[in-house]
């Protein structure tokens, strides 16, 4: 019998929904599947974990100062995967858990896979992307205690109903030295979503006629965590500003997604997206380029398709 | 589609276009193909759209000072079309020569007061004062990066360059082909795209036309090859032609560099087109307030001479295929680095890589072929698609001319230019030329 | 103070990969400096410029060719470079062993740099190992930077622009982000001076690392998408707008 541990990462008193996913990942014959809960709130989520198969809740009591501190939550964490012998650790690679996973990892000198969207528990292998997500990589991991960072929503949360008991972890002794919290939460910077860095680009050409209409990408992307980029001709026309250009003369990028609103797709601007995971096309001109580069088009005009996908995200 | 036409005109880019559009305006019924999706998407929309009048010889420069005439009226030219992608821009930097070993400007000039370009001349003060960034010292003569003599200290001085108020860029050549289009259409010119020639029929020693890869045959007494990079496969498609030419032609890889301006310098707005043969280099402003950087291709570098139809398919490996190599990313950008000390070099290549249809003296092949019917505007190393509304022209009249019955190889044709008070000897260019020692044997012509 | 940088020699992103045999790329593609990396070397040189005496000083644990990237790192300010000469490639775990051991033979760390994650394997840990080895505090995707006397007062940004603030006490590890400052390229006056900067060679071999049984091993590599082949959508706007949030979904999972 294994014992494998989960870390739930919570959002105002919730267990997030990309957790589920997580957990259906970490089930198996022959497991134990541990919770381990860093917020004090076993009790509220206890029904949702157990009808996900979780068997034991651990609840990691750290002292008041030290809850935000990603150190001491390291070091907390890695205390009770020792006490409750976990072989194998499953935390969300979101941004938390990017400051949170490699500290446990390092601390525990134990191999760790960032962003797997797959996990064999068999081979003690995942899959994750390497080289601007143009590959996909299969690694295996060898030692005492493995830890997979799971990329969000990678995986589809299926039930299976259990009976769970909360044990409390009494970590309010546990101090990481060396790193103090001044101020957490605080959105200092802008909330746009870095071009290079992005998941999901909607971009707008052409089609988009004039600069307003560029308001209806940045209403969608909003919805779905996208950046917004550019043709060269939006730019070129004043529309948008040139640090929105994605092409050979702009901001080279490889998002998962790439929509491409009246984009008629020239060769320069597949210099700067044709490392995309995914492109999805949405253009009236059936000669446009992209229609035969991409993996789904639509002959339609984006301004009339757009606005009807946010709606349609907003209504949940 | 009609499969009978006047005239077939291979390859859509800024060169074809045009003479589908004059062919077109004096009554002949023409098809253009191409192999890509949209006008001017091939080699053209690696072009960096210079538009300037120095050349190394005088007809040279008398075709580029016409070519003006067109880019500066550019919706008469065509005859106000409308393009729903908007139109091509023209824009009027000025253009500075750099005097120097790196060119024979003073044949420039004696060309420039030939043909009557005006201009001024500028000494050192004169370019610091217009140009605060730049450092002239001498950096001759041109070397690469991994050759020590590159990191020398200069020592002497430039002795100024020559400047001409008229001269600039087009913003985006391949809607400038897609404009030409556009206008040719509107005279009745048929455009058919993923289409790729893959033989040129004859009989009775006379084209009658063309077969497409997917089987289709379309028939014309005139086929004109306007293939760009792929001119010289054309050729050996078409009987006899191949070898009727002194002048042969072929694919020259290179690359063209993008570089941010100096912080505080506002080089889209306030800079020049700069041809510096002093450190083999050609500048324009680019969206982005970003330098363009080509090369005037000196001896020191090697030339890449490529299958086109593997270059543009990425294959041919490290130099041979269409990703930026590093060297010639830091050995251009490098060049201007040592003029613009101010200049910051990523680290990260960002360019175009391209072909040019080179000739064997740089200078292109406008003429008829040793297979009647048969004509050619290739060989445009690079350094025409300015001239590309005069050529248009230019090869409708040779086309025109030599259909009734000129032997334009016993008696060329005299083509007089439209705007500019002169005539050109059309077999300047002909493919049976001994090679043209005049010419500058790089991108300049 | 010393500032140890270290810095990733890696395939330029807009590089075509291919896959050699099963587990490896061909190398034979444009390799460069790191992308965040450059925000590290930036920062260093600002807190150079800020504080007389400071050296910064470039570690690579790279093959032969990796010596161009620690060049490019001088040309960007640092003032000398170390290479960590090796043969294969390793996992995160013993390349921070390997940095550890490099810059703890070299001098006295007052603050050690590195990007926040490489474009190549995206490991997202190497700093978090480094801390460790050296029990020094890590902060990663740090976006704003104030040394003081003794200590370090840090942002950094998770998602949704939410930032935290921490304080550190030096020396300490910092995983830099792209928020942090916008990289300043060298001009060819930098690269000529760079020319002239010592770089020193240490064989990986040397520095006697310890095998062990933990570890990452990538056994297998695969292209994620192999040529397109477009599918239409069709229908009106609603079935449409439906079908795209399924593809996301399900097909994609980025929503």
């Amino acid at each position: 019998m294994k014992n494998i541990g989960v870390i739930i990462e919570l959002d105002k008193g919730r267990v997030k929904e990309a957790n589920l996913g997580m957990i259906t990942l970490a089930r198996a014959k022959d497991v134990k599947l541990f919770a381990f809960v860093l917020d004090k709130q076993a009790i509220s989520v206890k029904a949702v974990l157990e009808s996900f198969g979780i068997t034991t809740i651990v609840e990691i009591c750290l002292a008041k100062d030290q809850q935000n501190n990603p150190a001491t939550r390291a070091k907390a964490m890695i205390n009770a995967i020792k006490k409750f012998n976990i072989s194998m650790v499953f935390g969300l690679c979101t941004a938390m858990g990017k400051d949170f996973l490699p500290r446990m990892a390092a601390l525990l000198d134990a191999p760790l896979v960032m962003d797997c969207f797959f996990v064999d528990l068999e081979q003690k292998t995942a899959r994750t992307y390497q080289y601007s997500g143009k590959i996909i990589a299969t690694i295996q991991l060898s030692g005492q205690t493995l830890l997979f960072g799971i990329r969000p929503n990678a995986i589809e949360p299926v039930k299976a109903q259990e009976k769970a008991r909360i044990l409390k972890f009494d970590s309010s002794h546990v101090f990481a030295g060396g790193l103090r919290v001044l101020k957490s939460g605080g959105a200092e910077k802008s909330t746009a979503i870095n071009l290079a860095e992005a998941d999901v680009i909607i971009a707008g050409g052409r089609g988009m006629k004039n600069s307003e209409n560029f308001n209806i990408l940045f209403q969608c992307a909003s919805k779905i965590n996208a950046a917004v980029g550019a043709s060269r001709v939006a730019v070129d026309s004043g529309w948008v500003p040139y640090s929105m250009q994605v092409g050979q003369t702009g901001e080279k990028v490889s998002p998962k997604v790439y929509i491409a609103c009246g984009i008629s797709g020239s060769i320069q601007h597949f210099a700067g997206m044709k490392t995309s995971g995914m492109i999805i096309a949405i253009n009236t001109d059936e000669n446009a380029s992209i229609l035969s580069n991409c993996d789904y088009y639509v002959k339609k005009d984006a301004l009339e398709i757009i606005p009807v996908l946010t709606r349609i995200l907003d209504n949940g | 589609m009609d499969k009978k036409f006047d005239a077939i005109i291979i390859g859509a880019g800024v060169i074809g276009c045009p003479i589908a559009y004059e062919l077109s305006k004096i009554g002949y019924k023409t098809l253009t193909v191409d192999k890509h999706t949209d006008a001017g998407e091939g080699s053209t929309a690696g072009s960096c759209a210079i538009v300037r009048a120095h050349y190394s010889t005088a007809d040279g420069v008398a075709m580029a000072y016409e070519g003006f005439q067109y880019w500066l009226n550019w919706e008469k030219y065509l005859d106000n079309v409308k393009d729903e992608k908007g139109l091509a821009r023209y824009m009027n930097t000025g253009s500075l020569l750099v005097k120097s070993q790196g060119h024979d400007w003073k044949k420039v000039q004696k060309n420039y007061d030939e043909v009557g370009v005006k201009y001024e001349e500028w000494d050192n003060d004169k370019i610091k004062k217009m140009i605060p960034i730049v450092d002239l010292h001498e950096f001759w003569p041109i070397t690469r990066p991994e050759d020590p003599a590159f990191y020398n200290e200069p020592v002497k001085e430039l002795e100024g360059g020559i400047f001409c108020p008229e001269g600039g860029y087009v913003n985006d050549p391949t809607l400038s082909a897609h404009n030409i289009m556009r206008a040719a259409e509107a005279k009745g010119a048929k455009f058919m795209f993923n289409a790729e020639v893959v033989d040129i029929r004859s009989e009775n020693g006379k084209v009658t036309g063309i077969t497409l890869k997917d089987g289709t045959r379309i028939d014309a007494r005139i086929v004109v090859n306007v293939g760009g990079p792929h001119s010289f496969k054309i050729n050996k498609m078409a009987k006899g032609v191949w070898e009727g030419c002194n002048i042969k032609t072929k694919a020259l890889r290179h690359e063209v560099m993008y570089c941010p301006s100096p912080e505080g310098y506002d080089y889209l707005n306030d800079g020049y087109h700069m041809s510096d043969g002093d450190i083999g280099c050609y500048v324009r402003p680019e969206v982005g307030n970003t330098f363009l950087v080509g090369s005037e291709d000196p001896d020191c570098d090697p030339q890449e001479w490529v299958d086109p139809d593997t270059f543009y398919a990425g294959k041919g490996g490290h130099g041979k295929d269409n990703v930026l190599t590093e060297e010639q990313w830091k050995a251009q950008c490098y060049r201007l680095g040592k003029r613009i000390p101010t200049l910051s070099v990523p680290n990260q290549p960002k360019g175009v890589v391209d072909l040019y249809d080179c000739s064997d003296d740089w200078i292109p092949v406008y003429d008829k072929s040793d297979l009647p019917g048969y004509y050619m505007a290739i060989g445009t190393s690079g350094n025409q698609y300015k001239n590309a509304p005069v050529v248009g022209h230019m090869m409708a009249k040779l086309i025109d001319a030599c259909e009734k019955g000129l032997d334009h190889d016993k008696e060329p044709l005299q083509y007089k230019f439209k705007y500019t008070d002169r005539s050109t000897n059309v077999g300047f260019f002909s493919r049976k030329r001994e090679i043209n020692y005049n010419s500058s044997f790089s991108v300049n012509g | 103070m010393q500032i140890y940088v270290c810095i990733k020699h890696v395939p330029d992103s807009a590089a075509n990969i291919s896959i050699i045999g099963k587990n490896s790329i061909d190398e034979n593609v444009n390799f460069l400096l790191n992308p965040y990396d450059e925000h590290a070397l930036t920062e260093a040189a600002r807190i150079k410029n800020n504080l007389p005496g400071t050296e910064v000083i470039a570690v690579c644990l790279g093959k032969a060719d990796a010596e161009k990237t620690l060049r490019s790192a001088l040309a960007m300010g640092a003032d000398r470079g170390i290479l960590i000469a090796k043969e294969k490639n390793y996992d995160s775990r013993v390349t921070a062993l390997a940095l550890k051991a490099a810059i703890e033979h070299d001098g006295k760390p007052g603050l050690i740099f590195t990007g926040k994650e490489s474009i190549d394997e995206g490991g997202m840990q190497t700093m978090f190992r480094i801390g460790a080895l050296f029990d020094f505090p890590v902060a990663t995707n740090v976006v704003k930077l104030d040394i003081e006397a003794d200590r370090a007062v840090v942002v950094c940004e998770l998602s949704g622009g939410i930032t935290h603030t921490y304080e550190m006490s030096l020396p300490c590890v910092m995983g830099t982000g792209r928020g942090l400052n916008t990289p300043r390229y060298p001009t060819f006056p930098d690269v000529v001076k760079s020319k002239k900067k010592p770089v020193q060679k240490i064989a990986f071999t040397d520095l006697n690392i310890k095998a062990s049984l933990a570890g990452m091993r990538v056994i297998e590599l695969k292209p994620l998408y192999q040529a397109r082949q477009p599918k239409e959508i069709k229908g009106d706007a609603t079935v449409v707008a439906k079908e795209l949030i399924r593809i996301l979904k399900q097909e994609a999972k980025v929503l």
